[in-house]
């Protein structure tokens, strides 16, 4: 329902990623009318599917429980987008997208409270919160401490995924050093056919393969014999993009052993189906999802943003809030120039930390990670932003990577603080419409 | 010389999106995708033009990577070019049948009462997919009876006396497939006090541009732009709508980029009939509507997802009483204009088209509705529900009365 009649929704936002696709989730479920404007595919598509919420202390230590260090964490980190929203609405955050999520048929599994590891696509372990169901599941303790063997399997020629060197950096972790991992091929029905062969596939062209497979036993024969007695079978990140939780079962029921996926190459499959879910659950509940459009700029006018101007339909559109999703550097939320970071839609007041102008660093994978992570928008306890002339501007909420104040990759929170933040601005927006059309300001509508 | 008109291959990260996307590179691994043949051939064939391939030729143009690639990189332009100007043209007849329709849509909407039970017979099709290498499993759409221009001069003098007016680019299918559609598009715009002109106006060449015919494509352009021109030239704030999103598409994009033709005297004026529907809606300007009752699953062609344009027809569509509305996950019909009339192609395009036909079928709406003609055809041809144009829909809630 648009409740302001004047505008076209009650709230539009910019970016059709984690961020804003949660943003415009919570917002439907408010009540509130949304379109969602999305330049290109999200940054989800580069993405392991699994969300992190908070994986490491600031001294690279490893947090178990994110819910539990939280606390002392925004209490020493008082800009952190956390901080801002509050230690409730994180948890009533995570939780609202496991639901929508789960809604969707994309179910994530949670260790509890705590963190689990998920394996990468080079067999490191790292620390997350929600994973994907067919990445980890609690069942994998009842085998753990039983010194299980691992077999990591590949398509044969398929060049996105090398088990080998998984298995290595896996027994070089203290988690699985006494487990035995073995690495074997199995060959794809049909594939001898295949005009350009495996070498050329990505994952999601396998996915589609077994998507439209009608029958996965001649693929569960080939995986069984080629794990021989091996207790956990993982694979690269390739089973289905559609039937993904089907394919899964079946598989895991064929050969009874635990199969778990591990996520490969961008485009990534997990994030694929992590975007599916998440459009599709926005779509069939009335949200407007334009996949295609770019905002150019955004007109604000006595601290509020009064329309938003589109570069391909050359159209102002009228909202009575706006959320700015757009994303870091790689999403082009933010821009930079030699010398220079800017937000290109409304030129919003950035927090730059001093370090973060270096060009460079001595290394790429630095435990420290790099500096410019740090920099992004400034905004207040409320998620506004500032003008450049220094106002806040009431009706505009940010969320996700465009936000100062965090370093995603260090902390392993990047996908904690787009959640979050979304819904924090979403619950804002909600509130700030109802303010604005209490029954007296209404006319008859 | 290096030809740098288009270097937004630059841009490309290789991230592979645009192929994981492409429905054609779904369908058969006889085209590489769009990175390979788009971004990553390009830098190869701007010093090497010889640098080309006939997988080249799977591409159906409908410009999915391009709505997906998040990096700005106009995908089918390079693919188009070099199409055009190095793949070697072997379908001359099948190309002047589908591609001038300005000549055979006329010459067969004029014999339309003899064509069309011609073209539904066995040996027509036989004889065309021999001859001219069109899919005898594709199924023809049927012509209209004569040319909606043929009306013009009646409808003439009662549009020029609203007050208000727009000028109507028809383009080829509501001309010689679907006056409704055409009557549809004034008697909504004439409810809402709006007068509509339809200037002299040939083929946008849309299915030119897919066979490379880029001389004539030059000419139609040429023409079209200043007709156009001409029609608005006396009243600054007259729009100019098209009913069909791919027309709009051309005129507005490939003109100028793809074609460096310069539309900078009527750029700002070309909307899709739903945009220009949609604002008059915000401006409470909304014809006398009646609940429809009707439960329609929403199709956004591939054209106008490349540029965002479904949020006007969702708006407008929302504005009809009783309509309700279920936005299909937005995949390619298959058809892409003319490419899956051809022989060579129609399987592929058949594949493309399940995934979407599919959905249709689970929704089991009353109808679908879509804002292009030949997605109609395809979605007609295999589905069992009616496809309707949005207008159409509008018109008809206004009929309800």
């Amino acid at each position: 329902m648009n409740i302001a009649y004047e505008n076209d929704y009650d709230c539009v936002i910019i970016g059709g990623g984690l961020a804003g696709l949660t943003c415009g989730l919570k917002c439907l479920a408010e009540g509130l009318s949304c379109a969602v404007i999305s330049s290109g595919m999200s940054a989800l598509h580069f993405s392991s599917g699994s969300i992190d919420l908070l994986g490491h202390h600031p001294g690279r230590e490893v947090v178990f429980s994110p819910i539990e260090a939280l606390p002392d964490f925004t209490k020493a980190n008082p800009e952190h987008p956390y901080t801002k929203c509050g230690l409730d609405d994180v948890v009533e955050a995570m939780d609202f997208f496991q639901r929508e999520t789960d809604t969707q048929g994309f179910r994530l599994h949670s260790n509890s409270r705590d963190n689990h590891f998920h394996v990468t696509a080079v067999g490191t372990l790292k620390p997350t919160f929600f994973s994907p169901a067919s990445v980890f599941t609690r069942e994998i303790k009842t085998v753990f401490e039983k010194k299980p063997c691992i077999a990591i399997l590949n398509i044969k020629g398929f060049r996105d995924f090398h088990p080998v060197l998984a298995a290595a950096n896996l027994n070089r972790h203290k988690l699985f050093s006494h487990c035995p991992v073995t690495c074997a091929e199995i060959e794809l029905p049909g594939q001898k056919t295949a005009a350009y062969g495996t070498a050329d596939m990505r994952s999601v062209d396998v996915a589609r393969i077994l998507d439209a497979a009608a029958d996965l036993q001649d693929v569960a024969r080939a995986i069984a014999v080629a794990a021989g007695k091996s207790d956990i079978i993982a694979l690269p990140a390739f089973l289905g993009l559609n039937r993904y939780p089907e394919i899964v079962d079946e598989l895991r029921r064929a050969t009874d052993r635990l199969i778990y996926e591990i996520p490969t190459l961008p485009p990534s499959i997990l994030g694929m189906r992590l975007d599916n879910a998440l459009k599709s659950r926005f779509t069939a509940q009335g949200g407007i999802f334009i996949a295609s459009e770019t905002i150019e700029s955004g007109i604000v006018e006595n601290d509020r943003v009064v329309s938003v101007h589109t570069q391909n339909q050359e159209d102002d559109i009228r909202a009575a809030c706006y959320v700015l999703a757009s994303g870091s550097f790689f999403s082009k939320g933010l821009a930079s120039r030699y010398g220079r970071m800017t937000e290109p839609v409304f030129d919003c007041r950035l927090d730059i930390p001093p370090d973060c102008t270096a060009l460079s660093a001595e290394t790429f994978f630095s435990p420290k990670s790099h500096d410019f992570l740090r920099a992004g928008v400034k905004t207040d306890g409320n998620l506004s932003p500032e003008t450049a002339s220094g106002r806040t501007v009431t009706n505009l909420y940010c969320a996700g990577a465009v936000l100062s104040g965090y370093n995603p990759v260090s902390e392993g929170s990047g996908g904690g603080v787009a959640i979050t933040t979304g819904y924090k601005a979403a619950k804002q927006i909600a509130a700030h419409v109802r303010d604005k059309t209490h029954p007296e300001d209404r006319d008859g509508s | 010389m290096i030809n740098l008109d288009n270097t937004s291959f630059d841009c490309c990260i290789k991230c592979t999106i645009c192929t994981a996307y492409c429905p054609v590179a779904r369908a058969t691994d006889l085209y590489p995708g769009p990175k390979y043949s788009g971004p990553d051939a390009e830098r190869m064939r701007i010093k090497s033009p010889f640098l080309i391939d006939q997988s080249l030729s799977y591409c159906n143009n409908c410009k999915r990577c391009e709505t997906v690639c998040p990096s700005g990189v106009r995908i089918t332009d390079f693919i188009y070019r070099a199409r055009n100007i190095r793949l070697k043209k072997k379908h001359r007849l099948r190309d002047f049948f589908l591609t001038r329709t300005d000549i055979t849509g006329r010459l067969a909407a004029t014999f339309s009462l003899m064509v069309n039970p011609l073209i539904k017979l066995k040996v027509t099709k036989f004889l065309l997919s021999l001859f001219m290498g069109i899919s005898d499993k594709a199924s023809m759409p049927e012509f209209d009876r004569g040319t909606f221009t043929a009306g013009n001069t009646t409808r003439h003098q009662e549009q020029q006396a609203f007050p208000r007016k727009v000028v109507y680019f028809h383009g080829c299918y509501v001309n010689y497939y679907d006056h409704a559609l055409g009557k549809s598009v004034i008697a909504v715009l004439n409810a809402m006090g709006i007068g509509v002109l339809t200037p002299p106006q040939k083929c946008c060449g849309v299915p030119l541009i897919a066979a490379g015919n880029f001389t004539q494509v030059r000419k139609n352009a040429a023409f079209n732009i200043t007709s156009l021109r001409r029609a608005v030239s006396d009243d600054s704030d007259m729009k100019i709508v098209f009913s069909s999103s791919s027309c709009v598409l051309t005129v507005k994009q490939d003109y100028p980029h793809l074609l460096s033709m310069d539309t900078g005297a009527i750029d700002d004026r070309l909307e899709f009939i739903t945009k220009f529907l949609h604002r008059e809606i915000k401006n409470n300007n909304l014809p006398p509507m009646q609940p429809v009752n009707l439960t329609a699953a929403y199709h956004s062609p591939c054209h106008l997802d490349r540029t965002g344009g479904m949020i006007h027809t969702i708006a407008v569509l929302k504005a009809i009483p009783g309509l309700n509305l279920v936005v299909l996950h937005s995949e390619c019909c298959g058809i892409a204009g003319t490419y899956g009339f051809k022989k060579e192609f129609h399987d592929i395009g058949q594949q493309i088209g399940q995934h979407l036909f599919d959905q249709i079928n689970q929704v089991n709406p009353d109808i679908v509705i879509t804002d292009c003609e030949t997605c109609k055809w395809q979605i007609e041809a295999n589905t069992r529900y009616p496809v309707k144009h949005p207008v159409s829909v509008l018109a008809e809630a206004m009929n309800n009365e």
